[in-house]
């Protein structure tokens, strides 16, 4: 608890913080009954306490990718036009084994909801203070990211029912809002300018918007489609050149979240697809944002150096390396099935195979490092030790 | 010679007086008038047969850009790395100064003596200064007849330090100089120079002119190397000429301009000087690589001379482009896969620098020339799809509109922290007109016709061609550099572009203006040939000393403001500290007081 009090204190020293502890510390000041029945629910307490302290959106990222799998799965197993052997060998993905996926994903969503939404109840402050943070308000928008990913993987919720439309509209609303909100304050609010704010985390924010894009398009709403594409790719415009200009350097990001640094590639895969959907066919606007994901993917992976010191500790940050492969991997195969050839298939195979295994391995070392999941210093959850932009 | 004696005298005069108001001592005596020639192992100028070229080898007395005031007065190099350099000046314009003072310091040989003999009040000489080093050898170095090949002073710009010659001439069978004095040499310039450096030593708009206050580490009197003085900017001679062998090609070949007859024959003879540039141009560099490594590093270090080298690549895009229906009708695809695999290449590691590169990011080193980079996509493009090819083309369209529009919205924005935006217009700013008109014609070669995609870029284009064009009063008093040919061809490929639009809109005023660019292109071209005709073979300066690559690593501290000879007794660290803050630079004070937000406050 003094944890939680010091961390807290430090964002806001208000004597309200001290409310919320209460309750448990209620529960600790009483030894004198110092049964094994409440022992051992005071350590559970205790244990979901530092967990949700620790929590924060950015685990989200998980979600993320294995949402992303399920869709790609999805898609490589649905009906295509695609006669190839790599295609023909892909689809032979057993439909349980899909379900299994898409299910284990599920799972995990709603799992991380539900800490998220206990966190919100119990440490609203917190929360608070991750919306003010410059890395962590981008990360909000990747919960709805994952529920539209699950939906539009969905095994059973077909596309143009009513329950697939209601839980569209249920994820699309908090994202415009974040969008109104978000987008708003780079061009009007003196301390979020987006010069001051931007840094590769806010291309999530684009994504959202390209992802609900993507599942209304699916849905047959071509006017919303549209709506929410101009809106992410406008912003995406102002995004590039910005952190392409890079003002003040590499400092705006703490090292160990260098591997955010692929959803530079991520934002125009996802952008080709929903155009895709929105047109029905992989035309030469998807075609070049593809080519420019896959140019930009070719600039990161040649500069290793960069994501180095990263990779010296497993951290969640490390998941941020899944759902741009993937998303990648899957526009790859949209374009190998328009573009019949040796070539793009070839590449569809490496980025499929690559995604593939960084998912697996991130997930195999996650389940063994399980520990090392909630570090006490991550650079969301530690707010104190990042330089924020002051409300 | 009567004159430059006085002229040394009046100096002289000049320096015992500041000498006779420091101090006691019977300075004048130290003094004595003789000519360089009288000294041994003097390193005289006057003795290079082989220079044909510069004024710098005979005014030895005429104060230069630099530091040469303060040579007179006081023999003490004003910086460690710039040491024998301005030792050197000292030495030849103050003649008698250099016997008499290497009588009183020591008893060494006299080259050996001027950068030793000074150790008050400058900094320490860093490990393995080149110079300390260069100036032992240079007493053997003496004969006349001696190549500027063997110059010392130059190693540190050759390949492994000169290693690489002496395996060349170790294989010809010649006597090599002892090695230890080859091994002594260390190579202070090893790492990267960062590109602060380049903004802080040089100014301009090709960042091409020392600043006032710098120091360069080759001797500036003498002229260098030829192959030390031959810059990557002379590929845009092959830019430019291949250019206009595309656009008389197009002028015979298009239809809107069917009706002026012009024959194939200009085309093919432009191809063939433009093959017989790019060859005789890649074959120096290329020489250039080899023996001066080092050379070639400052070059691709330097933040407007990287761009020049996507140059070759283009070059070779445009002989392709240009090719004459009489030498061949159709190419071979994988030509074009082999020309745009070094090409993409080069563009991942520079795109990736602006993108994650903590120096070199895009809104610090952004200038016009970066439209080099960019608009190489565009070209490959255009070839590929002419050439039948689909997908490829698409990719570099793509990947260079992206990058395009970033380079466009921020050279637009003109931002504080960048600092090589020329203030005045300069031709360089003639390269804005480059991607808008290639790309407009890619375009029109992948979807098959003039489009609104092409319409919109190539209006573009036009609008900014004609906002510089009617600026043209604001090109002048420029000094004129080879890199003026590369940017003929952005006016060369609007041209071309105007002819490719009047052939899918075609009426008098199309025609019209495809004429006038063509001809404003070609007079263009014809006066850069006059002009580099002119410095070549009139005034000899086509290729004059180099001096953006050779700035040193370290800012030299100003001492020319303090005369304290007398004064070194106090203490060294006061004199450091006052040293520190008495440039009047203002990024030096901050560096020195080691402010971390130095970006902050610039943002």
């Amino acid at each position: 608890m003094a944890f939680t009090i010091r961390s807290m204190a430090s964002l806001r020293p208000e004597p309200q913080i001290v409310p919320v502890n209460t309750p448990q510390a209620s529960r600790i000041t009483t030894p004198v009954q110092s049964s094994l029945s409440t022992i051992f629910p005071r350590r559970v307490k205790h244990s979901i306490s530092s967990i949700l302290t620790k929590f924060h959106a950015g685990y989200f990222r998980i979600s993320l990718s294995l949402g992303g799998q399920a869709l790609l799965w999805k898609t490589l197993i649905g009906p295509t036009h695609d006669k190839s052997t790599l295609r023909h060998v892909v689809r032979m993905f057993h439909p349980t084994a899909f379900l299994v996926l898409w299910s284990f994903a599920l799972f995990i969503l709603i799992l991380l909801s539900l800490l998220y939404i206990l966190r919100c109840f119990f440490y609203f402050k917190m929360v608070k203070a991750e919306f003010l943070h410059h890395v962590g308000v981008n990360y909000l928008f990747a919960p709805w990211i994952s529920w539209f990913l699950l939906l539009q993987s969905a095994p059973f919720v077909a596309p143009n029912t009513t329950s697939y439309l209601v839980l569209w509209w249920f994820f699309a609303v908090p994202v415009v809002a974040l969008d109104v909100k978000i987008y708003g304050q780079w061009f009007t609010k003196g301390k979020k300018f987006l010069s001051t704010v931007a840094n590769p985390t806010s291309q999530i924010s684009v994504i959202g918007n390209l992802v609900g894009a993507q599942a209304a398009a699916s849905m047959g709403w071509k006017e919303i489609a549209v709506c929410l594409f101009s809106l992410g790719m406008v912003h995406y415009l102002v995004l590039l050149v910005t952190l392409y200009q890079r003002f003040s350097g590499s400092d705006r990001l703490p090292a160990m979240l260098r591997p955010v640094f692929f959803l530079f590639f991520a934002a125009p895969s996802v952008a080709s697809l929903a155009w895709e959907s929105i047109t029905g066919a992989f035309d030469i606007a998807s075609k070049m944002l593809f080519f420019l994901s896959l140019f930009l993917f070719t600039s990161l992976v040649c500069r290793p150096a960069l994501f180095k010191r990263s990779m010296r500790r497993f951290s969640v940050a490390w998941w941020a390396y899944s759902f741009p492969l993937t998303i990648l991997a899957l526009a790859s195969t949209e374009y190998a099935e328009e573009v019949k050839g040796s070539i793009p298939h070839l590449l569809m195979f490496l980025l499929l195979a690559l995604s593939v295994l960084v998912s697996l391995g991130l997930t195999v070392f996650t389940l063994l490092n399980t520990r090392m999941l909630l570090p006490d210093n991550d650079p969301i959850s530690g707010l104190r030790h990042l330089p924020t932009v002051s409300p | 010679m009567d004159g430059r004696e006085n002229q040394v005298s009046i100096e002289l005069q000049e320096s015992v007086e500041a000498e006779a108001e420091a101090g006691p001592g019977p300075v004048p005596a130290l003094f004595k008038l003789i000519t360089s020639n009288e000294v041994a192992g003097f390193d005289s100028i006057i003795q290079e047969s082989e220079t044909a070229v510069s004024s710098n080898s005979i005014n030895i007395c005429q104060p230069n850009g630099h530091q040469r005031k303060l040579s007179i007065s006081i023999s003490m190099p004003s910086s460690p790395t710039g040491a024998s350099s301005a030792g050197t000046k000292n030495v030849l314009d103050v003649e008698g100064n250099g016997n008499g003072f290497i009588d009183s310091s020591s008893a060494d040989a006299p080259s050996k003596a001027k950068p030793k003999g000074v150790k008050f009040l400058s900094q320490p000489m860093p490990k393995g200064s080149v110079f300390g080093e260069a100036a032992n050898v240079r007493n053997i170095n003496q004969h006349p007849n001696i190549k500027k090949f063997k110059d010392k002073r130059f190693n540190s710009f050759k390949t492994w330090s000169g290693k690489l010659e002496r395996q060349i001439t170790n294989l010809r069978g010649r006597q090599s100089e002892s090695e230890s004095e080859e091994d002594s040499v260390r190579n202070s310039e090893r790492e990267a120079l960062p590109v602060d450096r380049y903004f802080d030593a040089l100014e301009g708009p090709e960042l091409e002119t020392l600043r006032a206050s710098e120091e360069i580490v080759l001797p500036d009197d003498k002229t260098w190397p030829f192959l030390l003085r031959y810059p990557i900017s002379s590929f845009g001679i092959c830019l430019g000429v291949s250019s206009q062998a595309v656009m008389w090609k197009a002028l015979a070949t298009a239809t809107a301009t069917k009706f002026l007859h012009i024959s194939l024959t200009v085309n093919l003879i432009l191809w063939w000087i433009s093959i017989a540039l790019v060859a005789a141009v890649s074959s120096t560099y290329l020489t250039k690589v080899i023996l001066y490594f080092e050379a070639v590093r400052r070059e691709y270090y330097h933040p407007i001379r990287v761009n020049f080298f996507f140059a070759p690549w283009i070059s070779l895009l445009f002989l392709a482009l240009g090719l004459p229906p009489s030498v061949a009708t159709t190419l071979p695809v994988a030509l074009w896969y082999v020309l745009m695999t070094p090409f993409l290449f080069l563009e991942l590691k520079i795109y990736g620098q602006w993108m994650s590169g903590g120096q070199r990011r895009l809104s610090k080193v952004a200038n016009p020339t970066n439209h080099l980079s960019v608009v190489g996509n565009f070209v490959g493009a255009l070839l590929g799809a002419s050439m039948g090819l689909k997908e490829g083309p698409i990719f570099f369209f793509a990947v260079g509109m992206a990058h395009y529009t970033v380079l466009f919205v921020t050279l637009y924005q003109r931002l504080p922290t960048n600092e090589t935006l020329p203030k005045d217009l300069h031709p360089v700013f003639f390269l804005f007109v480059a991607a808008p008109s290639v790309a407009s014609m890619a375009w029109a070669n992948i979807q098959g016709s003039f489009d609104y995609g092409s319409r919109i870029a190539y209006f573009i284009a036009l609008f900014l061609y004609f906002s510089l064009a009617v600026r043209v009063n604001f090109f002048r008093g420029f000094k004129f550099s080879l890199a003026w040919w590369a940017y003929t061809f952005p006016m060369t490929g609007a041209a071309i572009a105007t002819m490719r639009y009047s052939s899918a809109v075609t009426n008098v005023v199309t025609q019209t203006l495809s004429v006038i660019l063509s001809v404003a292109a070609t007079l263009t071209v014809t006066a850069l040939l006059v002009t580099t005709i002119y410095h070549a073979f009139v005034l000899r300066d086509l290729f004059p000393n180099d001096i953006a690559i050779a700035i040193s690593d370290r800012k030299p501290k100003p001492q020319n403001k303090w005369f304290n000879l007398i004064r070194h007794g106090s203490s060294d660290h006061d004199i450091e500290t006052f040293l520190k803050f008495a440039n009047s630079d203002s990024k030096d004070i901050e560096a020195a007081l080691k402010i971390p937000t130095a970006d902050a406050t610039r943002v």
